[in-house]
């Protein structure tokens, strides 16, 4: 015990472990920003991590048509969409089992991308560093949230803007309204199914758009497994959050944290349970959930399909 | 309900059926050709490498094995209403279970066969039964956390492969770093057989027998009979005396028990591995099971065909490369074909409550 | 009184003086072979509240529920304000001024106050805005809230207030209630009411209020439209009316559809087995509670006695208490205060299966939900009253239960392509068989019917009734739960009442008259 805490002190104190768990909490706080949405309109949406890999795939070969990051940013982007299209159409348009339609993608989108990733072998590089003067001064954090790669930067973007539309917007009261009580959001003449599909596609573009930073900002080089379970992290985080966008943040943080301990402690020369340290993640979420399933409050209708007439 | 209707409900499920069959294939197709190959070509290779050269069979029908397990238990927890997705974790688990098993009893090869046999079951049941607990004790829903246990499993059996007293071979190739278990004496393996110049493990038999027994099972015994009413109604099943969370402990503990019992098999049957246990053992079989289920539509009679389909894309794409095409082309099939077969029962039931909402008259 | 001398007028809108707010003509709608609603006329008009006052089934939600545009009509017109309206959905009503307070809340728990007031609304979302229009139509009505509160953290009471604030809020010129004070105190629908009557006296907004308790629509309506079977029967000013007036109405004095008045009716002397000799009940209720403390009770200090070859009455309007008895019976609930007994020894009924092997026999009112599964077989159906009987070692013996379907088939004449038929494939009518079937071959000491003729044609009600007659001739103790009264005097020997989970009346089939029953179902006390 007394080895793990001079270990955490240790990581602590290295500026290099805050640049890296920031590198793995954004490519996660993208994922979960987007899947939060898509959890309040009532979809627990698996297919995130394939919307991460078509994002991260599509900004690869962007980036190797055109050789801007911000093309291959925005190819990420549709993308991620493309994936969301047809979880949205095929779970709230024609009423196939959400969990069904995510599994099946998740598996149709790595052998898409693995089959042509490996027909046409994009050539990629990470976007450059862009350091905020002044910022990046501030000791330990300074570097790691403001000495990135400048499409990370695009995360200060995202989250307030997400959480603009969700919590006040009449879109956003509406996609909560979904996700709590469909059948009243429907006598008050809103189109449930709708609102849904919309929350999967804006989850969809900000997947995607995290898995565009993953491979620009942040990897360099596409692989099939270049999300690793990621997308998987993220709607755990979500869960983990408690359904707020403040606690799906915080659980990005606390797992990109984890993920950097893993990356930083052989540096310091420490020996470590590398695969303790990977199924964190999993066993806090299911731990969390075990004890506070009762007390934490899901989306009331989070994962029950609504067809009108039909409980 | 004339047999008038009746025979045009059927025709319409099979032309839906086929339709969207065909379309996953042309578009299959399609992406063969936009990555400059041809289609027939790659068609031609993935038959001559999964049943058209001689001895294929018995390669396809070594993978078949597992899948028809995975799929077999999936079909089980369907059928009570749970939706277990973490076969992949209890297959892997089953197999460290069947390896450790392998390594610490003694006596003579059949029976330490049976027995890790029965420890791959008990591998996977205690992986499922951790979420079916979780479930039917503290309310939390099993499908996130059997995922969630995948990653668990992978990372636990990653673990126990640095560990001698564990999974890891203390002895033999010590010097390289390769993280494997001892591979299996070979009189605890599963015996081969050669029929008709294919050579297969005698797991086959079994195989097509459990999914027999399993589906005469869920039709024709009582246990069958209460797992249907608590999977369609729970509220009936409680009148009754039918306990939801004990039918609902067994299928979860039985549905990962068969994908532990797939992972023992591809221990003990050669066709993976080699009769080792090596890290990423598990090679998505428990996904792609789980995709026969899905496929399958849950109806035991077609868990051999579908799987033997799925099996022969994963053999067939061994003879790609001749074509010069990427193997995990067939993903790519595997994937499209899912997806397409997913349409026609949801596309179905829209259509029946259109018409049933037309009958009552748009009651709201 | 006919509708004549109602000074109702017949044909289009009236030709002199305003067209009424809302009128609807030859107004039809179906479902299946029920007529829901059956060529109805009504008139509301500005600046009254309109009482439209029926039994359940009466067709009255339907007709509100084609004004709101919930519910399309098959036939007829709706007018507003003299102009003919095609009314399609929520939003559309809401642009002609129609809005409705639901009877079920449309309010979602997770949300505040005033983003529920908000919710179905267009534009820009301005919390500032919504929450000073909130406050501005709390004063004005008179109902006070907080616009920051979560509803869930809000007793029933104030979420009705919420509701009605949101449907405000669209300046209606109509506003539907659909039976509003079913949830509510007796001071809180003083509070209600009393906003109603400003809402309609002070703005010349009209109020159309659905309901079927007597005191209600005397106290609070201007007019009363009457509506039995789908069909408007009649129609008072209210000033000219009284109880007894609309209790006969309400229940159909002269419409005789069931032939009930022209049976003898039962003398509780024909039947040696009521009052049996020193026998215990059947079936015993003592001291019943179910509920959660502090809100209403569902049942509440319930207490009855059911004797063998008994047929006892449940009367009262629906979500009195009536479902969550039958529940109870049904092993369907965990946790309840109090005892029941059946044959004087005392059964928990919370155990799943307990009360089916005390041989309590449920016909459920919702045959879907409790009754049957419609995903299997009808054989499969009948066997889950005795599933190890119909297998030996576990496995089911196939050809016996053929041969036991069969044999229940056709003792009950149920129309089906055979034991294999999937329940889904019958008609309701013949899934009501098979529920019977099944529950009458358990061979039970106690029968729960609960609304067992509703949805069934003519028919199958015949059926029906015959058959449970025919069951507490052999013994069975019957406990008919129903709100039709026509049902409950044609069977029951002895009729309860139950208002708001408690038995407010009890009397033997010969003091019963439909006026004392209807009564007492709108919360009278004798």
């Amino acid at each position: 015990m007394g080895g793990f805490l001079s270990a955490v002190w240790d990581v602590g104190t290295t500026d290099t472990a805050y640049t890296a768990a920031a590198r793995f909490a954004v490519v996660l706080a993208f994922a979960a920003t987007g899947e939060w949405v898509a959890e309040r309109a009532g979809t627990l949406n698996i297919s995130v991590e394939a919307m991460i890999l078509a994002g991260a795939f599509a900004a690869a070969m962007g980036y190797h048509t055109t050789g801007s990051v911000a093309v291959g940013l925005l190819a990420g982007t549709v993308a991620g969409a493309a994936v969301a299209s047809v979880q949205a159409e095929m779970s709230h348009r024609l009423t196939a089992d959400q969990f069904v339609v995510g599994l099946t993608l998740n598996i149709l989108i790595l052998g898409v991308v693995g089959f042509l990733g490996s027909e046409w072998e994009p050539s990629t590089r990470t976007a450059s560093v862009v350091e905020v003067p002044l910022l990046v001064d501030i000791p330990l954090v300074g570097p790691a949230l403001f000495g990135q790669p400048w499409p990370f930067y695009l995360i200060y973007l995202v989250v307030p803007v997400f959480a603009w539309l969700v919590h006040r917007t009449r879109w956003g009261l509406e996609v909560r309204s979904v996700g709590e009580n469909p059948q009243a959001a429907d006598v008050s003449g809103i189109d449930v199914n709708l609102r849904r599909r919309q929350a999967i596609y804006l989850g969809g573009l900000s997947a995607g758009l995290g898995g565009g930073y993953l491979l620009l900002g942040q990897v360099g080089r596409f692989d099939p497994g270049i999300v690793a379970g990621r997308g998987f992290i993220a709607l755990v985080a979500v869960i983990f959050g408690g359904w707020t966008l403040r606690g799906a943040i915080f659980g990005c943080l606390l797992f990109g944290s984890v993920l950097s301990f893993r990356l930083t402690l052989p540096g310091l020369g420490y020996e470590l349970n590398n695969e303790m340290l990977s199924s964190l993640p999993a066993l806090v979420t299911i731990v969390a959930m075990a004890l506070f399933a009762h007390a934490v409050r899901q989306p009331e209708a989070l994962a029950r399909p609504f067809i009108r007439g039909l409980k | 309900m004339s047999a008038r209707t009746a025979q045009g409900r059927v025709v319409e499920v099979v032309a839906l059926y086929a339709g969207c069959g065909l379309a996953a294939l042309v578009i299959s197709g399609l992406i063969v050709e936009a990555v400059g190959a041809d289609w027939s070509t790659v068609g031609g290779a993935l038959l001559d490498g999964s049943v058209r050269k001689p001895g294929r069979w018995g390669g396809t029908i070594g993978v078949t094995v597992p899948l028809a397990m995975v799929a077999i238990g999936t079909i089980i927890s369907t059928k009570v209403g749970l939706v277990n997705i973490g076969q992949e974790g209890q297959l892997l688990v089953g197999a460290a279970f069947a390896t450790f098993a392998s390594t610490r009893i003694p006596g003579p090869g059949p029976i330490v066969l049976v027995a890790i046999l029965l420890a791959g079951i008990v591998g996977g049941a205690i992986w499922s039964g951790l979420a079916g607990g979780l479930r039917y004790w503290r309310k939390v829903p099993e499908v996130l956390t059997t995922l969630l246990l995948v990653s668990v499993a992978s990372n636990l059996v990653g673990y126990g492969l640095k560990k001698p007293w564990l999974l890891l071979d203390s002895e033999a190739k010590r010097g390289n770093r390769n993280l494997v278990s001892e591979q299996l004496p070979a009189d605890t393996r599963m015996p081969r057989i050669t029929l008709f110049g294919n050579d297969f493990a005698i797991s086959a038999f079994l195989a097509i027998a459990v999914v027999l027994l399993i589906g005469w099972m869920l039709n024709r015994t009582l246990w069958g009979y209460r797992l249907t009413v608590v999977g369609h109604n729970r509220r009936v099943a409680r009148r009754f005396g039918i306990s939801e969370s004990v039918q609902g402990m067994v299928a979860m503990l039985a549905s990962g028990g068969f994908a532990g019992l797939a992972g023992a098999l591809m221990l003990t049957g050669g066709d993976f591995a080699n009769y080792r246990m090596v890290s990423g053992f598990s090679v998505s079989i428990g996904w792609v099971g789980l995709l026969v289920a899905l496929v399958a539509n849950n109806r035991a009679l077609a868990v051999i065909p579908m799987a033997f389909v799925f099996a022969s894309l994963r053999t067939g794409s061994g003879f790609l490369a001749s074509t010069g095409i990427e193997r995990r082309v067939t993903d790519v099939v595997q994937g499209l074909i899912v997806l397409a077969l997913l349409l026609p029962p949801a596309i179905m039931f829209i259509r029946e409550r259109r018409r049933a909402l037309a009958a009552a008259g748009s009651r709201v | 009184m006919t509708k004549a001398e109602n000074g109702l007028e017949s044909g289009g809108p009236a030709a002199s003086g305003p067209p009424p707010a809302v009128c609807t003509r030859l107004l039809s709608k179906s479902f299946g072979a029920v007529a829901a609603c059956d060529a109805v006329d009504i008139d509301i008009h500005r600046g009254e509240i309109h009482g439209i006052l029926g039994e359940n089934g009466a067709g009255k939600s339907t007709l509100m529920k084609m004004l709101i545009g919930l519910v399309v009509p098959d036939s007829g017109s709706i007018l507003v304000d003299g102009e003919p309206a095609r009314i399609t959905d929520p939003v559309a009503a809401a642009a002609l001024g129609i809005g409705m307070v639901h009877q079920h809340f449309s309010l979602v728990e997770a949300l505040t106050v005033w983003e529920n007031v908000a919710l179905g609304d267009t534009g820009r979302l301005s919390r500032p805005g919504v929450r000073t229009a909130v406050g501005e139509l709390s004063e004005r009505y008179g109902l006070r809230i907080d616009p920051d509160a979560l509803v869930a953290d809000l007793p029933v009471g104030l979420r009705q207030r919420v509701e009605i604030l949101k449907c405000l809020r669209r300046e209606p010129d109509i506003l539907i209630f659909d039976e509003p004070t079913s949830v509510l105190t007796p001071e809180e629908s003083d509070d209600l009411f009393r906003s109603l009557r400003g809402v309609v006296e002070r703005e010349g907004r009209s109020v159309a209020l659905v309901s079927h308790k007597l005191t209600e629509m005397l106290d609070v309506t201007d007019r009363v439209t009457i509506m039995r079977n789908g069909l408007v029967v009649d129609q008072f000013v209210t000033a000219e009316a009284n109880a007894g007036s609309l209790a006969r109405a309400m229940v159909g004095r002269d419409v005789r559809l069931r032939g009930a008045e022209q049976m003898t009716p039962v003398d509780t002397g024909v039947r040696a087995v009521v009052d049996g000799g020193g026998s215990p009940p059947v079936l015993e209720f003592r001291k019943v509670e179910v509920g959660e403390s502090g809100a209403l009770l569902e049942l509440d200090d319930l207490n009855f006695n059911l004797m063998a070859g008994e047929i006892l009455g449940l009367a009262g309007v629906e979500g009195n208490g009536q479902r969550v008895i039958a529940d109870l019976l049904s092993g369907l609930r965990n946790r309840y205060g109090g005892e029941i007994l059946v044959n004087g020894s005392v059964v928990d009924v919370g155990q799943p299966g307990k009360a089916l092997a005390a041989g309590i026999a449920v016909i459920p009112e919702d045959r879907h939900d409790s009754g049957v599964v419609l995903e299997m077989t009808v054989a499969e159906n009948l066997m889950l009253s005795d599933p190890a009987g119909m297998s030996s070692h576990g496995v089911i013996d196939g050809s016996g239960l053929a041969e036991m379907a069969d044999g229940l088939i056709e003792r009950f004449s149920i129309m089906c392509t055979g034991p294999d038929a999937p329940m889904w494939t019958l008609s309701g009518g013949n899934q009501q068989r098979v529920v019977l079937a099944r529950e009458m071959t358990a061979e039970p000491e106690v029968l729960v019917a609960a609304q067992p003729t509703r949805g069934l044609d003519v028919g199958a009600i015949e059926y029906m009734t015959d058959q449970l007659r025919q069951a507490a001739e052999s013994g069975v103790g019957i406990l008919l739960i129903s709100s039709e009264l026509d049902e409950i005097l044609e069977l029951a020997d002895r009729v309860l009442v139950i208002y708001r989970g408690q038995v407010t009346g009890e009397m033997t089939r010969s003091e019963a008259t439909r006026e004392k029953i209807g009564r007492l179902m709108g919360g009278d006390i004798l």
